[in-house]
């Protein structure tokens, strides 16, 4: 791997969405992150080893195992090695503590009093090695009286703050089509982690990073925090619009092939912007005395988005969003999954990349969301099959051979898929 | 824990931003104890000038992303001020700023132009776009990325149409991973081999990065991940009404579903194995949702709460922010903060994230424009000759 960070190792228990996203973020900008996975209980995202192989799956003759080929699991794992241990065997202990010898930091995303019934707490991990940083990203934290509520993302976006202000502005709270929470906690894992990592590179020192989902996504969204202990009025969600500014919507476009909807993302926030968009739609709203200034158009906004509709309905949604984009005025097609993996300048950037993966074969994925002038990010290794680099892992960070790894296997302290 | 500690208090941020993305960035530099120094044209930084949203005329937003952050009113549009803006590079680690590519360039003060006189500098730019795109120069704002990003395509109802993020989720978003990835360059630039480089963040890509897990499976089945149909609203959607308000409750391991079953007197479900597996609970729905929402209707948020967590079933009320603000979790974190030279003494909130050795710390409120000329001058330059202070700037 290249990238800014080469030389950091982290070996880390993370799983799901938050954590994983943390330390994904870690190997793709070039540190060796080694993953341990519990065979006993695998990682979520990659589902159970009983569920039935998908349709799509079934006809990929190399797709063998349906724990390799969960795409939750794929998408936020890339550039990471795998190695498996049963942490309920005394060997399986010992040599997860020689492993903690050779990382810089160790990271997981489990309730709070998991890593201590392990044996694993930052205390404990400290005697291994002194200068080490644990990361936690736990849905609460490690103290106060929900420490030891579990959460995930669909419901610390509850919790947070964030479903309130998610919605049409009809009072109904929604939940992100899927668990944003996790990302935006991944986000501040791999800033928490590195913040660390300064410190001790400057004096030696480790140590513990406790992040609370909930406090992290409320962060997130502090200036309605703000609004609200300024002014006492509780923020709600508004749907597509701007507390200041209109128009700020969504609106429909002409259909794409197959009566596919397409809609189009526009907003002014000045007059200038607003008076492109008059131009351009030759309209005559410029000359409407309701939308004379902003202050008139928020007042008659839903009027407003009528109008806008009516003219957009009939228009190519992206011609329409270059158009506009070049003349000064925000607008952006809303692109859906598919879309978004053929966008040519993600492409370009090497932010969507063809990665080649064992069981599922060569695929298009979100790589890396950064780019260094000098440490140039490569993301090509795909997401790890379970247990993929273990002897690799065993034998060049501890010295161990072939046989020994055998025995491993042979009395299932290592191996792949369902213990035996 | 000393207070006084610092995880970062050996950095020097210039601070050029004028996005919310690239303020948040450095806000949280600041946080950590780097001395961020804004430096502002005569008029200030223009996160001054946008539209105050509190009835008392406050912008909360200046308030917010300048707290922490020491200010120096320096026109670098000016000679002068350039050539001062150069002492300055000279003693600071990063310059972070966001304005349109090739707008530093065109003042000689792009990484290019600095990197050989500063090899140590790293240069980081925040921008809705990124750099050297054809969408580099397009106008775009939080609305806009969730339309580009995906996130709008899957957010919401079918029925009602996309759905953006809430508030300005890009622009946070990208702020604390150009944090990140800033802080990452420094480890870089600080190893023997190593030197300064440019950073280029795009707020577009963040969210896209975000993205991922919806993306790829639609990738892997062919499938493209959608908004869900209002008739479909459930659990698995989200929050669902309960006696006072919303709550959601997440049933995706068979303990939590047994366990919630029980708590809400649904006895048959909790016993019946077939539904203790994931993909059957998911595949036969029609088995258990409506009778569990059902029964969820006729709970409090806080019974459903207490019940449930006391079981460890992962479940959580929606919460309003005068809710947040009392919620007695978050107040024992000491999520919450006043600062001490707010005569408003407004709550703020608090850290992203807990170090145990070097706290995040809140100390001061947001600095009028070049109220710290005279104490940047000596505690930088180390030189009273170098940056004239007076009443109209430098």
């Amino acid at each position: 791997m290249s990238g800014p960070l080469k030389g950091i190792r982290g070996i880390v228990l993370t799983q799901a969405w938050a954590g994983s996203y943390c330390t994904e973020l870690f190997a793709m900008a070039g540190a060796d992150i080694v993953q341990l996975e519990v065979r006993k209980r695998p990682d979520s995202w990659r589902g159970t080893y009983t569920a039935p192989m998908s349709e799509s799956m079934n006809k990929i003759s190399t797709a063998r195992h349906v724990w390799n080929i969960n795409s939750n699991f794929n998408a936020v794992n890339l550039g990471k090695r795998s190695f498996t241990l049963d942490l309920s065997r005394d060997e399986g202990v010992d040599i997860f503590k020689s492993l903690i010898k050779h990382a810089d930091f160790v990271a997981e995303n489990f309730s709070p009093r998991v890593m201590g019934n392990l044996g694993f707490s930052y205390e404990e991990l400290c005697e291994i090695k002194p200068d080490i940083i644990l990361a936690s990203l736990s849905a609460y934290g490690h103290d106060g009286p929900w420490c030891n509520v579990p959460g995930i993302g669909g419901t610390v976006e509850p919790t947070s703050g964030m479903s309130a202000l998610l919605g049409y502005g009809d009072g109904v709270p929604i939940n992100s089509g899927v668990m944003y929470p996790d990302a935006v906690a991944g986000l501040y894992g791999f800033s928490g982690l590195l913040t660390a990592l300064h410190y001790r590179n400057r004096t030696g020192k480790g140590q513990f990073v406790d992040l609370s989902m909930q406090e992290a996504n409320l962060a997130n969204i502090g200036e309605a925090a703000l609004e609200y202990t300024y002014t006492k009025q509780v923020p709600n969600a508004i749907g597509n619009r701007h507390k200041i500014y209109a128009p700020h919507g969504i609106f429909p476009c002409a259909d794409g092939v197959e009566g596919n909807k397409k809609w189009i993302a526009i907003a002014a926030e000045n007059d200038t912007q607003w008076l492109a968009l008059c131009e351009i739609s030759g309209m005559s709203w410029a000359s409407n005395s309701k939308f004379s200034n902003n202050v008139l158009r928020k007042e008659n906004e839903d009027e407003l988005n009528q109008e806008i509709s009516l003219w957009t309905r009939g228009q190519d949604r992206d011609l329409l969003s270059d158009f506009l984009s070049s003349k000064g005025v925000i607008a952006a097609p809303v692109l859906n999954a598919k879309e978004l993996l053929n966008d040519h300048v993600l492409r370009s950037r090497g932010v969507i990349v063809e990665l080649d993966h064992p069981e599922v074969g060569k695929k298009a994925q979100i790589g890396a969301p950064f780019h260094f002038s000098q440490d140039k990010i490569s993301v090509e290794r795909p997401s790890p099959l379970q247990g993929e680099h273990s002897f690799e892992v065993f034998s060049e960070l501890l010295g161990m051979d072939r046989d020994e790894y055998e025995k491993l296997v042979a009395e299932n302290i290592s191996g792949e898929g369902p213990p035996k | 824990m000393n207070q006084s500690v610092k995880a970062l208090d050996d950095l020097v941020i210039l601070d050029l931003s004028t996005s919310i993305a690239a303020a948040w960035c450095t806000r949280l530099f600041a946080d950590f104890g780097a001395k961020v120094v804004v430096i502002e044209p005569p008029e200030g930084n223009s996160l001054r000038h946008l539209v105050s949203n509190d009835s008392e005329g406050s912008n909360l937003l200046t308030d917010h992303l300048l707290s922490n952050k020491k200010s120096l009113q320096l026109d670098i549009e000016s000679t002068d001020g350039r050539v001062l803006f150069l002492d300055l590079i000279d003693k600071c680690d990063v310059i972070v700023e966001s304005s349109v590519p090739s707008q530093l360039e065109k003042y000689g003060l792009g990484f290019n132009d600095l990197h050989d006189s500063f090899p140590d500098l790293v240069v980081l730019s925040v921008t809705p776009y990124g750099q050297a795109n054809e969408y580099s120069f397009a106008p775009a704002n939080s609305l806009a990325i969730a339309a580009r990003s995906g996130w709008a395509s899957i957010n919401g109802f079918e029925e009602k149409g996309p759905l953006s993020t809430s508030s300005n989720q890009s622009a946070y978003c990208a702020g604390v991973l150009a944090y990140g990835a800033t802080l990452a360059a420094i480890f870089s630039a600080r190893q023997e081999s190593g030197s300064g480089q440019y950073i280029d963040i795009s707020e577009f890509e963040v969210m896209v990065s975000n993205f991922a897990p919806p993306a790829l499976s639609s990738e892997y089945s062919g499938n493209i991940t959608k908004q869900k149909s209002m008739h479909e609203t459930n659990l698995l959607a989200g929050p669902v009404p309960v006696q006072d308000g919303h709550f959601a409750l997440t049933l995706s391991r068979a303990h939590f579903f047994r366990d919630a079953m029980m708590v809400l007197g649904l006895e048959d479900l909790a016993e019946n194995l077939d539904l203790h597996e994931t993909w059957y609970r998911m595949a036969h729905k029609d088995l258990w949702m409506g009778r569990v929402q059902d029964a969820m209707s006729e709970w409090t948020r806080e019974e459903l709460f207490d019940e449930l967590a006391l079981r460890r079933v992962v479940a959580g009320p929606v919460l309003k922010m005068d809710e947040l603000v009392e919620n007695v979790h978050l107040q024992e974190r000491g999520f919450w903060n006043l600062l001490r030279d707010d005569p408003l003494q407004v709550l703020r909130p608090g850290a992203p994230f807990k170090l145990s050795e070097t706290p995040w710390v809140l100390a001061h409120k947001a600095p009028d424009i070049g109220q710290h000329n005279e104490e940047l001058t000596h505690m930088i330059l180390h030189s009273s000759n170098a940056i004239k202070s007076h009443d109209g700037g430098i």
